[in-house]
C-alpha cells in the first residue's frame, strides 16, 4: 500500500513536471502547437509578480489582493522572454534591425511649440526619447497609453529619483490581453488611466473584465510597499488596489481568459486607428470599412507571427530584415499574384511595366484619392484616440498630412503620412542637439505660453520676435553648447550676427514621413482607373498636389510644398512629360494609320509576288504587265 | 540576356560590314584621285565620302528630293532611336526615363510617319522586277548555277527594304498597342520583348541597308 502510494505520488509529480516545466529544448507547453486548430481554453491560476509558484498564486481571499502578473501567469505555459523580443516590444533593443521607417511617437508640447518624432528605433529623422530628457519611466508616462507593455516599460530606471517610484508603481509588463482578449468587456483604455495614476503593476488587470482597480500609486510615498501596504497617513489618498469580480475564480481558484489566436481587428484598432479631419469629423458611419476586412479577412491574416511575435509588417523588402518565414508571401504581391486567400489577381491592362518599377502597389491602391491639397489626419498613437486623453479637436497637434506621394527607401514612390518637426536645439558642427524638455519649458514656456491657441490643441501662434527672445535666452544659458536654433516649417531658424532671425535649410528640419498602406482601394477605385491623366496631367495632385507646411510661426503660415519635391524628380520634366499626354491620342492615331499604310504596301506587293510565283509553279509564262 | 544579345548582334554585324568593306574596298586612288595630298587622311576621307553619298543629289527631281529628304529624316530619327534606346539597355541597364523618353517618343512618331511614306514611295522601285525574273525562275526551279542578281548589292538592298517594312509593323504596333487597355501585365511584357527584338532586328537590317546603299552609290 505504502509502496504503491509512493509510486503514485512520484508518477503524479513527473507528469506535473512534464507539463509545467521547460522541456529539454526549453520549450513550454504553449510554445508549440500540437496541430489542433481548436482554441485551447485558458482556465488558469493567477500569479502575482513575485513568481509562478504555489506561494505567489492569487486566491480570492488574499489580503492584500494583488494584481495578477502577465509575465508570471502566462509564462507558466509560454516563453515570455521569447515573446518579449517581438516587434511590438523590441524597439529598445539596438540589435533589432529597424526596417522601413514607421510611425514615430510624436511628442507634442504646445507650451514650447514642440512637435518632434521620437523612436527607440534608429529611423532616420527621429530622435531618441533620452535626447529630450525622457527616461524610460517618463516615456511610459507619455506614451504607455498605446503600448502593449514590455520593452521600455519593464526596464529599471537609472534615475535615482525614479527608482523608488518604480518600486511603488511596478513595471509595465506585456499585457497579452491587449491583443489576445476576445472578451467584449476588455477595456484597453483603462490601461491609459492606470498609467496616468502610475499604477503600472495594476494596468493589465484593469483592462480585463473580471478585475477592477482603484487608487493611485502616484499619491503614495516613495517607501510605500504594495505587497505589505500600510494605510496612508493622508486619508484622502487612496492606495492602489485590485478587486476581482464575483465568480471570477472557479472552485479550483482558476480564472477563465477568453483568449484568441486570431486577434479581432478591434483590438488592433486601439493603437492603429486613423481618422480624417474634415467637416464630417470622425463619424465612423460616414467612412467605409477597409476593403480587406469587408472581404472577410482580419488584420492578422496578413500581419502574422509565431511564438516569437516577429509580426509581418507587410512591406516590400521586409525579407531583408525579418526572419518570419511568411514574410515574402505576405505582401500585396504575395497574395495578389497567386490568388492566395481568394485575392483577385490583377491584370493591370494598359499599365506600362515601368510603373511597377517606380511605384509601390500602395501608390495607386492606398489612402484617399489625392486632391489638390493633402488631407489632415489623426492617428491613435499621435492623438491618443480611444482614450480619455484623446485630442478630439480637429486642429489638435500634431498636424499630420496625407497622402504625400514621396520616394521611400528603395526608390519607389509610395503614399506617406507626414508632419513637420518643430523643436528647439543647439547646433554645433552642423549637428543638431535637442534640449531637455523640462529645461525648455522653463525658458521657452514662459515666453510662448503667453499666447493662446486659436483653436483647442492647436499651435500657440508665435512671432519672429518671440523666437528671437527664446533663442537669446537659450544662448545666455551657462551650459549652452553651440548656437541655439529653432526648427519649424522645414527651416532651421537662428540668429545672425546682428541678432536678426534667419531661416536656412537643414536635414533635421526635413519633415518626417512614413509610408501608409491602409485603407486599401480596390482596382475600380485605384489611381489611373479613369485614364493616364489621373497622374500625368500638368496639375495632377499626384505630382503637383500641395503639402501644407505646418509651423507655429506666423511668418510661415500658408506655405506649401509641391508633392513632386518629395519624389526627387525634376518638376519641369514632370510637367513637360505630362504635357505630352495631350498629344498621345494623336500619336496613337498617326502610328496606327502608318501601320495601316505599311500593312497595305506589304499586302499589295506580297499578293503581286504570290501571283508571279504561282504562275511560275503552274508553268505559265509571265507577261511584262505581271511584273509591273 | 537582352544586353548580351544586343551587344553580340551589333558586334557581328559591324564586324561583318567592316570585313566586307575591307575585302571589297574600292581603290582609293579611283575615289579621291592619285595626286591627293596627305594620304594618311584617307581614313577620314572614306567615311565623309560615304556620308556625302547619302545627301540629296542636285540632279534629283522634286519628288526624288522629297523622297531623299524623308529618307534622311527617317535615318536621323533612326539614329536617335537606336542611340537613345540601346544606350539605356546597354549602358544604364534600365528603362528609358526622363527627357530621353520624350525624345524617344517624338523621334519614334516622326520615324513612323517617315517609314510609312517611304514604304509607299520606295515600294515600287524595290520590287523584284523583270530584271530579276530569270534569276527568280532559276531559283524557284532549284537551279543553283548563275543565280546572281543583275546589279551588285541591289538584291540585298531590296530584301533589306522589305524586311525593314516588315519589322516596322511589330515595332510600331507593339508600343502603340501597349498604350491601350488591351494587354495585362503579361501581355505588356510580351509586347515589350517584341518591341525590343524587332527594334534590334530593324536596327541591324537598317545598318546593313545603309551600308549597301552607300556601296551602291560608290559603285556608280
Amino acid at each position: 500500500m505504502g509502496k504503491g502510494l509512493i509510486i503514485y505520488i512520484v508518477a503524479l509529480c513527473s507528469l506535473a513536471l512534464a507539463v509545467n516545466t521547460p522541456t529539454d529544448t526549453g520549450q513550454k507547453l504553449g510554445d508549440v502547437t500540437d496541430g489542433s486548430r481548436a482554441v485551447p481554453v485558458h482556465r488558469m491560476n493567477l500569479y502575482n509578480e513575485q513568481g509562478n509558484t504555489i506561494y505567489e498564486k492569487i486566491f480570492p481571499d488574499d489580503d492584500p489582493l494583488l494584481p495578477f502578473s502577465m509575465r508570471q501567469t502566462c509564462s507558466f505555459c509560454h516563453s515570455y522572454d521569447i515573446i518579449g523580443k517581438g516587434w511590438h516590444f523590441n524597439a529598445i533593443d539596438p540589435n533589432v534591425p529597424p526596417g522601413r521607417p514607421g510611425q514615430p511617437w510624436i511628442l507634442v508640447d504646445t507650451r514650447t511649440a514642440t512637435q518632434i518624432p521620437l523612436s527607440h528605433r534608429p529611423w532616420p529623422g527621429t530622435f531618441k526619447p533620452r535626447q529630450l530628457g525622457l527616461t524610460h519611466w517618463k516615456f511610459i508616462q507619455y506614451f504607455g497609453r498605446h503600448l502593449p507593455g514590455g520593452g521600455a516599460g519593464e526596464l529599471d530606471s537609472d534615475n535615482p529619483d525614479e527608482i523608488f517610484r518604480q518600486d511603488v508603481s511596478g513595471k509595465l509588463e506585456i499585457n497579452c490581453m491587449t491583443c489576445h482578449d476576445a472578451d467584449p468587456a476588455h477595456d484597453q483604455a483603462e490601461s491609459t488611466i492606470q498609467i496616468a495614476h502610475q499604477n503600472l503593476r495594476w494596468a493589465a488587470a484593469a483592462t480585463c473584465s473580471f478585475a477592477s482597480v482603484t487608487g493611485f500609486a502616484r499619491d503614495m510615498p516613495d517607501g510605500y510597499d504594495p505587497f505589505m501596504p500600510e494605510p496612508p497617513q493622508d486619508k484622502k489618498k487612496i492606495p492602489p488596489a485590485v478587486t476581482y469580480s464575483q465568480n471570477t475564480f472557479d472552485d479550483k481558484n482558476r480564472v477563465f481568459f477568453d483568449i484568441v489566436r486570431k486577434i479581432p481587428a478591434e483590438r488592433c484598432y486601439f493603437c492603429h486607428s486613423n481618422v480624417d479631419v474634415d467637416d464630417n469629423g470622425a463619424e465612423k458611419w460616414l467612412s467605409d470599412e477597409v476593403v480587406h476586412l469587408a472581404a472577410g479577412l482580419t488584420c492578422v491574416d496578413c500581419h502574422r507571427h509565431g511564438l516569437e511575435h516577429n509580426i509581418i509588417r507587410g512591406y516590400e523588402g521586409e525579407i531583408a530584415h525579418s526572419t518570419n518565414p511568411l514574410v515574402a508571401t505576405s505582401t500585396c504581391e504575395g497574395c495578389h499574384t497567386t490568388g492566395r486567400l481568394g485575392a483577385p489577381v490583377p491584370k493591370h491592362p494598359g499599365i506600362p511595366l515601368v510603373h511597377f518599377e517606380k511605384l509601390t502597389c500602395t501608390a495607386c491602391h492606398s489612402g484617399p484619392w489625392p486632391e489638390q491639397k493633402t488631407f489632415r489626419t489623426k492617428t491613435s498613437r499621435a492623438h491618443a484616440l480611444g482614450t480619455l486623453a484623446a485630442r478630439k479637436s480637429p486642429d489638435a497637434l500634431p498636424h499630420i498630412a496625407y497622402p504625400v506621394f514621396a520616394e521611400q527607401q528603395g526608390g519607389k514612390i509610395a503614399p506617406h503620412k507626414l508632419f513637420w518637426p518643430a523643436f528647439w536645439a543647439y547646433l554645433e558642427d552642423g549637428i543638431v542637439e535637442t534640449i531637455d524638455l523640462e529645461t525648455l519649458r522653463q525658458i521657452a514656456g514662459k515666453i510662448i505660453a503667453r499666447q493662446r491657441p486659436a483653436n483647442p490643441g492647436d499651435w500657440r501662434p508665435i512671432s519672429d520676435k518671440q523666437i528671437v527672445e527664446v533663442l537669446k535666452s537659450l544662448s545666455a544659458r551657462k551650459s549652452a553648447e553651440g548656437t541655439p536654433v529653432y526648427i519649424a516649417g522645414g527651416k532651421l531658424h537662428s540668429l545672425d550676427e546682428k541678432g536678426r532671425l534667419t531661416g536656412a535649410e537643414h536635414e533635421a528640419a526635413q519633415p518626417y514621413l512614413w509610408p501608409i498602406a491602409h485603407n486599401v482601394r480596390s482596382a475600380a477605385q485605384s489611381l489611373g482607373v479613369k485614364r493616364c491623366e489621373d497622374c500625368h496631367s500638368t496639375d495632377a495632385p499626384f505630382y503637383f498636389g500641395e503639402v501644407a507646411i505646418d509651423s507655429p510661426l506666423a511668418s510661415q503660415k500658408d506655405a506649401v510644398k509641391k508633392m513632386v519635391d518629395f519624389q526627387h524628380l525634376n518638376a519641369r520634366f514632370v510637367k513637360v512629360f505630362a504635357f505630352t499626354f495631350v498629344f498621345r491620342p494623336w500619336l496613337k492615331v498617326i502610328a496606327l494609320a502608318s501601320c495601316g499604310l505599311l500593312a497595305a504596301v506589304l499586302l499589295l506587293y506580297a499578293l503581286k509576288a504570290l501571283a508571279c510565283v504561282t504562275r511560275v509553279f503552274v508553268g505559265k509564262r509571265l507577261e511584262d504587265s505581271d511584273l509591273e | 540576356m537582352f544586353q548580351t544579345i544586343v551587344l553580340s548582334s551589333f558586334i557581328v554585324v559591324l564586324a561583318g560590314i567592316a570585313c566586307h568593306f575591307l575585302i571589297s574596298l574600292p581603290k582609293r586612288d579611283d575615289l579621291f584621285g592619285k595626286d591627293r595630298s596627305c594620304k594618311f587622311l584617307d581614313i577620314l576621307r572614306i567615311p565623309i565620302y560615304g556620308l556625302t553619298l547619302l545627301l540629296v543629289e542636285q540632279k534629283l527631281n522634286l519628288i526624288g528630293r522629297l523622297r531623299k529628304l524623308l529618307y534622311l529624316l527617317a535615318l536621323l530619327c533612326f539614329v536617335i532611336l537606336v542611340l537613345n534606346g540601346f544606350y539605356s539597355v546597354l549602358i544604364l541597364a534600365e528603362p528609358i526615363t526622363g527627357y530621353r523618353i520624350i525624345l524617344q517618343t517624338i523621334a519614334g512618331g516622326v520615324f513612323t510617319v517617315c517609314i510609312a511614306i517611304l514604304a509607299v514611295m520606295w515600294a515600287y522601285n524595290c520590287r523584284l522586277d523583270k530584271n530579276y525574273w530569270p534569276w527568280l525562275t532559276r531559283l524557284l526551279q532549284h537551279r543553283s548555277k548563275n543565280t546572281t542578281a543583275p546589279e551588285k548589292y541591289e538584291l540585298a538592298q531590296k530584301i533589306c527594304f522589305w524586311l525593314i517594312i516588315l519589322l516596322a509593323l511589330p515595332l510600331i504596333l507593339s508600343i502603340i498597342l501597349s498604350m491601350f487597355t488591351l494587354f495585362g501585365t503579361d501581355g505588356q511584357k510580351c509586347l515589350l520583348h517584341l518591341h525590343r527584338y524587332s527594334a534590334l532586328s530593324l536596327a541591324l537590317i537598317a545598318i546593313i541597308h545603309t551600308y549597301l546603299l552607300i556601296r551602291t552609290k560608290m559603285g556608280k
